[in-house]
């Protein structure tokens, strides 16, 4: 064997045991901190405000203030910038695109509201239409989108990983990956996961947040995947079945190696019987607060609504 | 320790995901950072047939991986942005912002199925002055392996076919003047040194070397070609709603630029131009009228001459379609285009077009003798053409193109301007 033949070998067998582990990816917990939060328990979920959501009317951008230009946005598929609001506010704007083709703002403010009216932590993120900007060249529209807001309580020290994090095996994580297959979400890459350090009074706390949303409610190819699409999120289910105990999903997406026999029957219900408990008006608010219209929002929730009741369907299953 | 092989996919995901024509924007302002984001969120107009699904994914695709990664910092990917003649190409690059888009690097470097090769350079100050004012500087190197010359004068055969080897190496810096938004007054200075050479690369078709077509050619009466210190200046109104698709509003150029010959004093010369698009999108149908004209002029004094390298040239996909890159060269350029763009579905237009041209000695005598008609597809977003497949036929027949940009896609307002070959 020549030393040329010898080490293409050896590069293929390098490839073909990469591949092998890339499928079955380790997922082990690590070390938690007393202060890590995933999930708290959200009370009487019906007294929850899904429009404005948990950080409340007071922080929102206020619509017909002008907001000064300070960068571009330069990461990601959607345009957006940096501005700064008249209270000296910073915030990061994902903007709805040209030809509204692949838009995430929507999207994200909307899931944002539905996952922590549960429990779970988000940024205090809102959704403009469109906004009066000064930038360089004076003042005018812009296209709006997600206003996400840079705020002192609230700093971001670092992302978090769903193969490797402190909470990997408790219900509330399962949940969360029953709750992003339930939503379709398709990115699911570490790089949209954020540790953030809350601090209130003397309490810190580090909070592990899915902070990028955007791209979900639509289908999960793993080439071009629809986002905010109910023509899509409609015509894919959501539960294919119970293979020894763990739910098998329709999902198809590159991270579906999260969630392959990875989760419980009762972690679905659990999920769904969270989501489920919220009323008919708080899902229209959530979906209001992202911005979408009756005709869209109703489209969505029948979706929806069919896949909370798929997964509470499967109590039966864990009774027996 | 890491495994390595999901950090190998991290990154190509990257460079994916920042994939990028790495295409400017706008006319003499080319740092996207200044630029303001597409305005038109609106979804998109639906065409005469219902579009498939498999036609929206490919445009997602490409519109995520491709377009606004414009603005994208970091890695990035190259496509399709070889001069004409070099076959598919592709790169990459990194470029990074810094102090709130007040400053810009770029560097990239790309190779083409022909065996093209360029690379390059770019630091600028795009916010100086509240963004009326851009600094740059940029330096490159080109390496046009085979490049078409057919002889000079618009009745030059197309059984000439010969090709050329141009390397380049070019430094410059420009200014530029930003009064509003849209209007730019731009002024270029660089040094280019080239070489002429043997066709080289790979897949070569087998033309002759044109040093041993055109013998007596003044460049090849010289041992090797001089060094050139290029200045240029021009005015840029540019209106169009998104210069990669653009549907609505219009680009208008006029420039002055210089070339001194620094070595053999020969060919030594000046160039103007004069350069109008104009589009405009029907109400209710949706279709998209498309023109433009562009007149070249050079200007050589006694005993001076413009070398063919940097002659105007015309021919190719993106002007007289009928006819091959670069068929035709002279001192002086007419070209005018029209199209018709129909939407056939949301992302797909069937485009119908007629191109007249010509070149000539002398400005006087410069007519549009020369034209092309033909009928095409374009796959497009709102704010980009991916792709199109267009069929020409002219006075020397048929000839069928796939290209990955719009064919009124301007070149010349990118940082580009001072290269050779002249490309029209």
């Amino acid at each position: 064997m020549t030393r040329t033949s010898a080490a293409l070998a050896g590069v293929v067998a390098f490839t073909m045991a990469s591949c092998v582990r890339v499928k079955e990816p380790a997922v082990r917990p690590t070390a938690a901190l007393p202060s890590d939060r995933l999930w708290s328990d959200p009370g009487n979920l019906q007294s929850k405000d899904l429009f404005y959501g948990q950080w409340g009317v007071e922080r929102r951008p206020n619509p017909k203030a002008v907001f000064r230009f300070v960068e571009r946005k330069h990461a990601g598929v959607n345009p957006g910038m940096t501005v700064v609001d008249p209270q000296g506010r910073e915030w990061s704007v994902k903007q709805i695109p040209a030809g509204a083709l692949d838009v995430e703002a929507q999207v994200e403010v909307t899931l944002s509201r539905l996952l922590q009216a549960i429990g779970y932590f988000q940024p205090p993120v809102y959704f403009l239409p469109e906004f009066t900007l000064k930038d360089d060249w004076g003042t005018h529209t812009e296209v709006g989108g997600r206003f996400r807001l840079k705020d002192e309580t609230l700093k971001e020290v670092g992302e978090w990983a769903w193969p490797e994090n402190p909470f990997i095996g408790t219900r509330p994580y399962q949940g969360l990956l029953v709750l992003m297959m339930l939503f379709n979400s398709t990115d699911l890459k570490d790089s949209n996961n954020s540790i953030f350090a809350y601090r209130s009074g003397d309490r810190v706390e580090q909070w592990y947040v899915v902070r990028d949303l955007g791209s979900a409610l639509g289908d999960t190819r793993r080439l071009g995947p629809f986002k905010s699409d109910p023509d899509a999120f409609e015509q894919q289910p959501f539960i294919i079945g119970v293979k020894r105990n763990h739910v098998q999903f329709a999902y198809s997406g590159y991270y579906e190696k999260y969630v392959r026999d990875r989760i419980s029957p009762d972690d679905v219900v659990w999920a769904t019987r969270l989501l489920g408990g919220l009323t008919d008006k708080q899902w229209r608010d959530a979906f209001r607060a992202g911005g979408y219209d009756q005709a869209t929002t109703a489209r969505f929730l029948r979706t929806l609504r069919k896949r909370i009741h798929d997964g509470e369907a499967l109590s039966s299953r864990v009774r027996s | 320790m890491s495994h390595p092989l999901p950090l190998i996919r991290r990154a190509v995901g990257a460079l994916m995901v920042t994939a990028s024509f790495a295409r400017p924007l706008l006319a003499q302002d080319l740092t996207p950072s200044t630029q303001p984001p597409a305005k038109d969120a609106a979804p998109e107009r639906r065409g005469l047939i219902e579009e498939p699904a498999v036609i929206r994914r490919a445009v997602v695709i490409f519109d995520r991986r491709i377009n606004f990664a414009e603005a994208t910092a970091g890695p990035y990917t190259l496509y399709g942005k070889m001069i004409p003649g070099g076959g598919i190409s592709g790169g990459l690059g990194y470029r990074r912002w810094y102090a709130h888009d007040r400053a810009f690097v770029d560097v990239s470097a790309q190779g083409s199925w022909r065996g093209y090769t360029t690379a390059q350079a770019r630091f600028e100050l795009p916010r100086l002055a509240r963004s009326r004012l851009l600094v740059g500087a940029q330096a490159r190197w080109q390496d046009f392996k085979q490049v078409d010359f057919f002889g000079e004068g618009p009745d030059s055969f197309l059984s000439n076919r010969s090709q050329y080897r141009i390397q380049s190496r070019v430094a410059g810096g420009y200014v530029t003047v930003r009064p509003t938004r849209t209007l730019a007054i731009d002024t270029q200075f660089g040094w280019l040194q080239p070489s002429i050479l043997e066709p080289g690369g790979v897949f070569q078709r087998g033309f002759p070397d044109t040093r041993k077509v055109f013998t007596t050619d003044p460049v090849f009466a010289l041992r090797g070609q001089p060094s050139f210190f290029h200045r240029e200046i021009s005015i840029t109104s540019d209106t169009r709603d998104f210069p990669g698709h653009p549907t609505a509003g219009g680009v208008y150029r006029a420039a002055f630029a210089g070339y001194d010959d620094r070595g053999a004093e020969v060919f030594s010369f000046k160039r103007y131009e004069a350069e109008a698009a104009r589009f405009v999108t029907l109400p209710r149908t949706g279709v998209v009228l498309a023109a433009r004209g562009w007149l070249v002029a050079s200007d050589a004094a006694e005993g001076q001459t413009v070398p063919f390298y940097f002659q105007p040239s015309l021919g190719g996909a993106n002007n007289l379609r009928g006819f091959t890159d670069y068929r035709f060269h002279d001192r002086n350029l007419l070209l005018l285009n029209a199209e018709a763009r129909v939407p056939m579905m949301t992302h797909v237009d069937a485009a119908a077009f007629v191109d007249f041209g010509n070149v000539s000695p002398h400005l006087g005598e410069v007519d549009l003798r020369k034209h092309s008609y033909g009928a095409g597809l374009r796959l497009h977003s709102r704010r980009q053409t991916f792709a199109r497949v267009d069929a020409a036929t002219g006075a020397e027949g048929w000839r069928l193109f796939v290209r990955v940009a719009d064919p009124l896609d301007l070149s010349r307002l990118s940082r580009q301007t001072i290269t050779a070959p002249f490309v029209p």
